[in-house]
């Protein structure tokens, strides 16, 4: 069944390779690459000691908000978006979407190391940098966390938007989040995902990926209330489960094909109307495989004729954010009409085959592209999303 | 949303009928009401973290009480809501505690996806998925979503699911009593929604403030859980099960 499009404004980023929208954009379409060797914590016990580390925080020198870093991260997204959108409606009528992977867990280790915490261990609850958000904006209408591990960005997106279609709210900041962490440095070290080699997404020779950090928002209103100026459109969006592991993927990638085809079904748009994927694009070597067959199958042969691309082997995997920037990213790139290439990837595993964005940027008017995400727990999501040129 | 069938474990006991009627005084100063870690068999069990037992053993009694088939939840048509504020907490602990290298918790176990994913492989649920992170508030939010997905085609049942352990972490709650009341009553509850209209509102349930204080008062602080509980009470007051049993007696 179709539903109503809705309105993306404006976006406001931080991220490792840029602290603001545009030079977010300016460094991914240079192929920059954001990851260096991790210095805010001790990582020297680890097999991996390299992620996309954001070295200078906006703010820092501020009271710390409840939520710790990760209230930072969202802060210097949401005062990015704010220096190109001003928030218009009610506060009652302003709701808060974020996803996240780790919330506020940095603060848990600091309460359980002895260290005085704002609010205590409450502080460290997940859903703290929402409201921290929130009281950064003066919202008081919906402030929901959204908790769909790494695709957790995209379903925060599909969320605001049906806050929107049902007058829950007139105005949605939606994105996502996630800071660095000794916590998520140990977990992914002791699963052996992280590669000692650089992320290569689609890559013959990919090995693992690193972590990155970031934040993303979005600003989301319904079609028929916003002007023309705007980044676009969100045309669709699902989220659906694997039932099949903890950790890996479905093995057919079956979670991720019904939410792409719901997206699909949701936007009512076609294979053919697609004109960029963006990948989710871990570098790992299931996550890859199992996209490249998904995309495959549910877009047929269009799946070899669109260009598709990973922004994580410039970023990191910046988990609950990475949907988010993901999603403008494409919405960039209709406007730029250029695709920033997917950094990491030379030679490309033959079980990927699709049109990839090696070497450099490439020139391509897109309109409609889509947005695949997965995550810990079985969690899948598509977007899809239309451009202004 | 019509609410069909309804499963309830707390540290009072299973099912509504074990609630008490004044929290604070049965708790007769008890801090945490624990749940003892559901002795589910099997294989895949054995890395599971007692939340994510306490999310598949709470679904189970939902199914025995309303007679409901596993079968019923298989496969896509079920869309599966899951919410909870701090049941990650136990499993974040005890990774956060381990020495580096040497933890015997398995990492994915610790993230807030661990419980619904666990219920999703033990029922086979492929559908629509969200998890939401929050209190009561954020339930009330969960139901309208779940009644959402109903009403535009994206499922034809959902699953609302919250879970609340506080047993390995009451100790950090005791430093954030501006957030939570004594006693801290664990909790896991799932409720089966399908279309239509029961007594209440399609849309959010029709949960309000009044009634989540008087589950409050009635069952102690559960958190994301208490919107649930309410529907359950709800439930179990209108259910055939529930006269059936009330007869009986």
């Amino acid at each position: 069944m179709g539903r109503e499009p809705v309105a993306i404004l404006a976006a406001g980023v931080i991220t490792p390779v840029g602290a603001d929208l545009e030079s977010f954009w300016t460094s991914l379409v240079a192929g920059a690459d954001g990851i260096s060797s991790i210095e805010r914590f001790p990582v020297g016990d680890l097999r991996v000691q390299r992620g996309g580390e954001i070295k200078t925080l906006p703010g820092a020198d501020s009271r710390s908000p409840r939520g710790g870093r990760a209230s930072r991260l969202l802060q210097a997204a949401a005062d990015d978006l704010r220096t190109r959108f001003r928030l218009h409606v009610p506060s009652g009528r302003l709701a808060v979407v974020v996803g996240t992977a780790l919330g506020g867990v940095e603060e848990g280790e600091r309460a359980l190391a002895g260290e005085r915490v704002r609010g205590g261990a409450g502080g460290a609850l997940y859903h703290m940098p929402a409201h921290a958000l929130a009281r950064h904006l003066g919202a008081h209408g919906p402030i929901l966390t959204v908790g769909t591990a790494c695709a957790a960005g995209a379903t925060a997106m599909g969320v605001g938007a049906d806050l929107l279609r049902d007058h829950r709210a007139d105005l949605v900041i939606a994105g996502g989040y996630d800071a660095l962490s000794r916590f998520v440095m140990r977990g992914f070290d002791a699963l052996r995902s992280l590669t000692r080699d650089r992320v290569r997404p689609f890559d013959r020779r990919r090995s693992g990926l690193l972590l990155g950090e970031g934040a993303a928002l979005v600003a989301m209103a319904r079609d028929a209330d916003a002007g023309p100026t705007r980044l676009g459109r969100l045309l669709g969006h699902s989220s659906a489960s694997d039932g099949s592991h903890i950790a890996a993927p479905d093995p057919e990638g079956r979670g991720l094909e019904f939410a792409l085809r719901q997206a699909m079904t949701e936007a009512q748009v076609s294979a053919d109307e697609i004109n960029l994927v963006s990948a989710h694009g871990t570098g790992t070597l299931l996550n890859d495989r199992i996209e490249t067959v998904v995309l495959r199958r549910v877009l047929g042969q269009r799946a070899l004729e669109v260009p598709v691309n990973s922004i994580k082997g410039s970023l990191g995997h910046t988990m609950g954010a990475a949907a988010t920037l993901e999603a403008i990213m494409c919405l960039m790139a209709a406007r730029h009409g250029m695709v920033p290439p997917t950094v990491g990837l030379e030679e490309v595993d033959p079980a990927c085959g699709l049109d990839h964005v090696p070497g450099g940027a490439r020139f391509h008017r897109s309109r409609v592209s889509v947005s695949t995400s997965l995550g810990f727990g079985g969690c899948n999501a598509a977007l899809v999303l239309e451009g202004c040129p | 949303m019509r609410v069909t069938a309804a499963g309830l474990l707390t540290g009072w006991g299973t099912g509504v009928l074990a609630l008490p009627a004044d929290a604070r005084r049965a708790g007769a100063g008890r801090r945490v009401m624990t749940i003892p870690r559901p002795s589910l068999t099997g294989d895949r069990f054995r890395r599971a973290t007692r939340e994510c037992l306490l999310g598949v053993a709470a679904v189970e009694a939902m199914l025995a009480e309303s007679g409901v088939g596993r079968e019923t939840l298989r496969g896509s048509g079920t869309a599966l809501v899951y919410v909870t504020a701090a049941a990650y907490a136990a499993s974040n602990r005890m990774f956060i505690d381990q020495a580096a290298g040497t933890g015997t918790l398995h990492f994915p176990y610790t993230a807030p996806s661990a419980v619904p994913a666990e219920v999703a492989i033990e029922f086979g649920l492929t559908g629509p998925y969200v998890i939401m992170l929050g209190d009561a508030r954020t339930t009330v939010h969960a139901l309208w979503q779940g009644a959402t997905m109903l009403r535009h085609g994206a499922c034809e049942r959902v699953l609302v699911l919250a879970v609340e352990t506080f047993a390995e972490s009451a100790d950090l709650f005791r430093g954030a009593r501006w957030l939570v009341r004594s006693p801290l009553v664990e909790t896991a509850v799932a409720v089966l929604g399908t279309p239509g209209h029961d007594h209440r509102d399609a849309g959010d349930m029709g949960i309000d403030e009044r009634e989540l204080a008087m589950v409050g008062r009635r069952v102690g602080e559960t958190l994301a859980c208490a919107p649930l509980i309410a529907l359950a009470l709800a439930h179990d007051g209108t259910s055939e099960t529930r006269r059936v049993r009330m007869a009986g007696t």
